[in-house]
């Protein structure tokens, strides 16, 4: 075949899309912004629903890319991206010029800054953490407070950053859900002595496994589900969190002295994204991730011919739906580059 | 506590506050309880900063609390609103500094409202041309007083005579800062540090010398809710709402309480002779209670005027505590002498300059 | 079904604070009443969008729309961009204006804030005119109060005030012609109709108690919805 396809961004979409265009040929160059590939994988210790090591799913997919003479450049970003004729004019950060018979962007997803919700106080009250944070002291091994004690009352908010108007994020990030579902487990896996409360408002165990995830989470680990979004947090004198939340199914407003608190953070298009989605002309929709061209069988066409989308540049998804929708764009470029011909 | 991470929300909040030439409108609360504040603010914009400041004689209540009493339509109050920005345009000023914050907050709202429902603006133009002949432009700028005093807190640090610092200990006093609900609450875009981590009232106490403590209720209302205390039969609740804080910054061990709202340190004053009356709780170093004070009884306090003429006896909870430890020099036996002496009421020419 | 739904959405706070409610609770957690009375700002919400109209009479004639301080710390939080107290402001216009907030004890008592601050308001040109009102009615305010009514005039020279003159100043009296104006306002916009409709229920109301209602506030009916509480309003 011999064609060259551009592949942006190498996290898990990235990754399965360069390895399975090299494997059948295709010529793939594929840049990443980082040091080193992987993207959110580096920073998750295990997976759900099944609480593997994040490092499992890393390994395959270094296997897929491994050895099949992919263009790997890291500390790269893109600078300039135009269509010419057939083929795409791509100019690195490091004034390198590609020319591609198509692209796949797979910029993925930031975490929700969660300082912007002001009223949780991240990054000002001591103990308030996101559930990156926590991964990071799951992959330390160890869940302690600013002093170095150990929290006994943990609570976990979800939705944070997610169908909130007021940061201007209307939608479900969908995965915050099953995320605190998991790290509420593995908390009281670490910490058997501690009680954890996570607060909700709706429950959305949509995926393969979750609500199990979610039943064992109550019935195994004695894990609290309280419904209400937490209004606020605060910092007491002797460096607790008092957060004040309504019980909406008894329908009665409740405080609550906390050692810790981790907020879940939600999903956003990535910043590369909004860059890419600037220099390229590339169509965005009102929650800011890419527009597909069609909701249901479209999910991976951009509004410009050759130019694909693969993973969670588009939506919020998990690890599984990331990896069928890298596959999808790599049906989409064979289709492309057939007619192209 | 992560002072960066507060630092970082205040320099999200800038707000625009002119430099001079100020409408002021006054306040109802304000005007009955604390007198000596008008009095003062006006003084240290005219005497201390040289600032034009107009007051016109036929301005009148924006009727903030009938209107938060639910006494009459919201026309009614976008009207007489309305009414207050026709003098302020006849009289040939842009700049809006109302005294009080539930004022504030109205204004606010209604010209937010006005934004987004053109026709409800385009009504109340014409109703209140046929009620008064009047026409207005709306403001260009609109601050509430204490924006103003925060605009120019270095300006007043820099003439201060005292530092709000312990004279015995030298360290700074500890202060809590309470926002009225209307300053920000409602357009956090519009208060100066936001609605979450107010800097209006932290940026006069740190430049004055002072250290803001934060606190679990910091957040939480004084109680008034309008209704709530103007009926006698439902003043538990606002009775209730200002322990709740009391409890909440005891631990702090607070020298003292700063406010830019004028019904809430009526409240927090008053509240606490009334706890100590029902329980015989009393809050503060000693049980003296924890001295209440506006912004500009505060700035007043730090330029050195005298705290009868600031008003300072008004106050149900004694001010002395934080008098003494700074070493504010008063004659405690003048507290309830009403004699005015001939340089004091020269002062207090009442003309506008 | 809808009726006063759409009475509602005449009122412009009410289009600006309904948008569609979750039941998410983060306004009734941080609501200052609802620690302190049993009350659920939340549960309004989702009544008057059922858009029903025995549930909006219900509510309109219920003690609960009365226990908000519209203090608006809701606003600041609700991630759908909804404004529980502007809801409310709209639903007690609502209930006065259609008279069922003689219904409640709560409700009642607007004619008590209708003879204070409402007729200060028009009378004055101030939502407070404190001469004269004393600790009896306001006990709270303690014995400096008393010395400040005892020595009313003199206290306010002190402070620089312009009690009563001409000209600027504080607590100045506002001339007739802007009182006037005021009143103008009051009747062309809806205010003094609301005012005639809470005295005219409010008397009806006390027919039907059999209690005394002259004009002012020293008359049974006053003093009875001012100081009546009846206990059971909080947890």
């Amino acid at each position: 075949m011999g064609k060259h396809v551009v592949v942006i961004g190498g996290g898990v979409a990235g990754l399965e899309v360069a390895g399975q265009l090299s494997k059948i040929g295709f010529e793939v160059s594929l840049i990443e912004k980082d040091s080193r590939t992987g993207g959110h994988l580096n920073k998750w210790y295990r997976l759900f629903p099944d609480r593997r090591r994040s490092s499992e799913v890393k390994e395959y997919l270094n296997g897929i890319t491994a050895n099949n003479g992919i263009n790997l450049m890291t500390d790269t970003s893109i600078e300039k991206f135009n269509r010419h004729k057939d083929h795409f004019i791509i100019i690195t950060s490091g004034g390198r010029e590609l020319i591609a018979d198509a692209v796949i962007v797979a910029t993925g997803f930031d975490l929700f800054k969660s300082a912007r919700k002001e009223e949780y106080g991240y990054g000002i009250y001591d103990n308030v953490i996101t559930s990156a944070d926590l991964e990071e002291m799951f992959r330390r091994g160890e869940i302690s407070l600013t002093n170095n004690t150990i929290p006994e009352k943990i609570g976990i908010i979800h939705c944070v950053g997610s169908r909130d108007e007021k940061v201007g994020n209307f939608y479900c990030s969908k995965l915050c859900c099953v995320t605190a579902v998991k790290q509420a487990i593995e908390i009281r896996e670490f910490l058997p002595e501690s009680k954890v409360f996570c607060f909700y408002m709706d429950m959305r165990m949509g995926g393969a496994l979750y609500e199990e995830l979610y039943r064992e989470a109550q019935e195994k680990w004695g894990v609290s589900f309280i419904r209400g979004k937490v209004s606020e947090a605060s910092e007491t004198i002797d460096n607790k969190l008092l957060i004040k939340v309504e019980d909406t199914l008894a329908g009665r407003p409740l405080k609550m002295k906390l050692d810790l608190l981790v907020l879940m953070a939600g999903m956003e298009m990535s910043e590369g994204g909004k860059k890419i989605a600037g220099i390229g002309g590339l169509r965005t929709g009102e929650n800011r991730f890419f527009a597909a061209t069609d909701n249901h069988y479209g999910s991976n066409k951009s509004n410009i011919a050759g130019v694909f989308y693969a993973g969670t540049c588009t939506a919020p998804m998990n690890i599984t739906e990331t990896i069928s929708h890298a596959r999808a764009a790599v049906v989409e470029v064979i289709d492309y580059l057939k007619d192209n011909n | 506590m992560i002072l960066e991470g507060k630092k970082a929300v205040w320099n999200d909040y800038q707000k625009e506050i002119a430099d001079d030439k100020y409408y002021y409108v006054r306040s109802c609360v304000r005007q009955n309880f604390f007198p000596g504040s008008e009095t003062a603010f006006l003084k240290i914009m005219r005497e201390e900063l040289n600032k034009d400041v107009y007051e016109h004689p036929c301005h009148t209540s924006c009727t903030g609390i009938v209107y938060h009493s639910d006494l009459v339509p919201v026309e009614t109050t976008m009207t007489v609103v309305a009414r207050q920005f026709a003098l302020m345009t006849e009289a040939g000023y842009e700049n809006l500094m109302p005294s009080c914050i539930t004022s504030f907050g109205l204004y606010t709202e209604i010209l937010d409202t006005w934004h987004h429902f053109p026709e409800v603006e385009e009504k109340v133009r014409l109703q209140l041309k046929k009620a008064t002949g009047r026409e207005f432009k709306k403001p260009k700028n609109l601050a509430h007083a204490s924006d103003v005093i925060f605009k120019f807190r270095k300006e007043i640090g820099a003439k201060a005579k005292y530092k709000l610092i312990n004279k015995e200990t030298g360290e700074p006093l500890k202060v809590v800062d309470h926002i009225g609900c209307h300053y920000a609450k409602m357009f956090p875009s519009k208060g100066v540090g936001g609605a979450e981590y107010p800097y209006v009232l932290t940026g006069m106490i740190e430049e004055w010398g002072g250290q803001i403590i934060d606190y679990p209720e910091r957040r939480h209302c004084c109680g008034f809710g309008f209704r709530q205390y103007l009926v006698q039969a439902n003043r538990g609740f606002s009775v209730a709402c200002s322990k709740e804080k009391f409890e909440s910054m005891k631990p702090f061990k607070p020298d003292m309480i700063i406010t830019n709202c004028p019904g809430c340190p009526m409240f927090l004053d008053r509240w606490q002779y009334v706890i100590n009356e029902m329980e015989g709780k009393r809050y503060g170093q000693n049980g003296e209670g924890i001295p209440v004070f506006t912004y500009e009884e505060v700035a007043g306090m730090v330029l050195g005027y005298d705290p009868w003429e600031l008003g300072l006896q008004m106050h149900q909870t004694d001010c002395e505590p934080v008098l003494n430890k700074i070493g504010i020099d008063y004659s405690p036996e003048d507290k309830y002498n009403l004699d005015i002496s001939p340089s004091y009421s020269k002062k207090h020419n009442l003309i506008n300059v | 079904m809808g009726k006063l739904y759409d009475l509602l959405l005449e009122d412009v706070r009410f289009e600006e604070g309904l948008n569609a409610c979750m039941n998410c609770g983060v306004c009734t957690a941080i609501c200052p009443a609802a620690e302190f009375y049993i009350y659920d700002p939340r549960k309004i919400v989702d009544d008057v969008q059922t858009k029903d109209d025995e549930k909006i009479t219900e509510l309109l004639k219920s003690e609960t729309i009365w226990y908000c301080g519209e203090c608006m710390s809701c606003k600041t939080r609700c991630p759908r961009g909804n404004a529980p107290g502007l809801i409310i402001m709209a639903l007690r216009s609502l209930s006065q204006d259609l008279g069922f907030f003689t219904e409640s004890e709560k409700g009642r008592q607007q004619l008590a804030l209708k003879r204070t601050v409402g007729h200060w308001m028009i009378t004055y040109g101030y939502c407070l005119y404190l001469e004269g009102v004393g600790t009896s009615m306001h006990p709270e305010q303690g014995p400096v109060w008393d010395w400040i009514q005892d020595n009313w005039k003199e206290v306010f020279k002190k402070m620089g005030a312009n009690y009563q003159g001409d000209g600027p100043g504080i607590l100045r009296r506002i001339p007739e012609e802007a009182m006037d104006e005021i009143r103008e306002i009051f009747k062309v916009t809806g205010g003094m109709r609301r005012f005639e409709n809470i005295e005219e229920f409010s008397k009806k109301k006390a027919k039907e108690l059999n209690m005394q209602l002259d004009d002012g506030i020293e008359n049974e009916y006053f003093q009875h919805i001012y100081k009546t509480n009846n206990g059971s309003h909080t947890r």
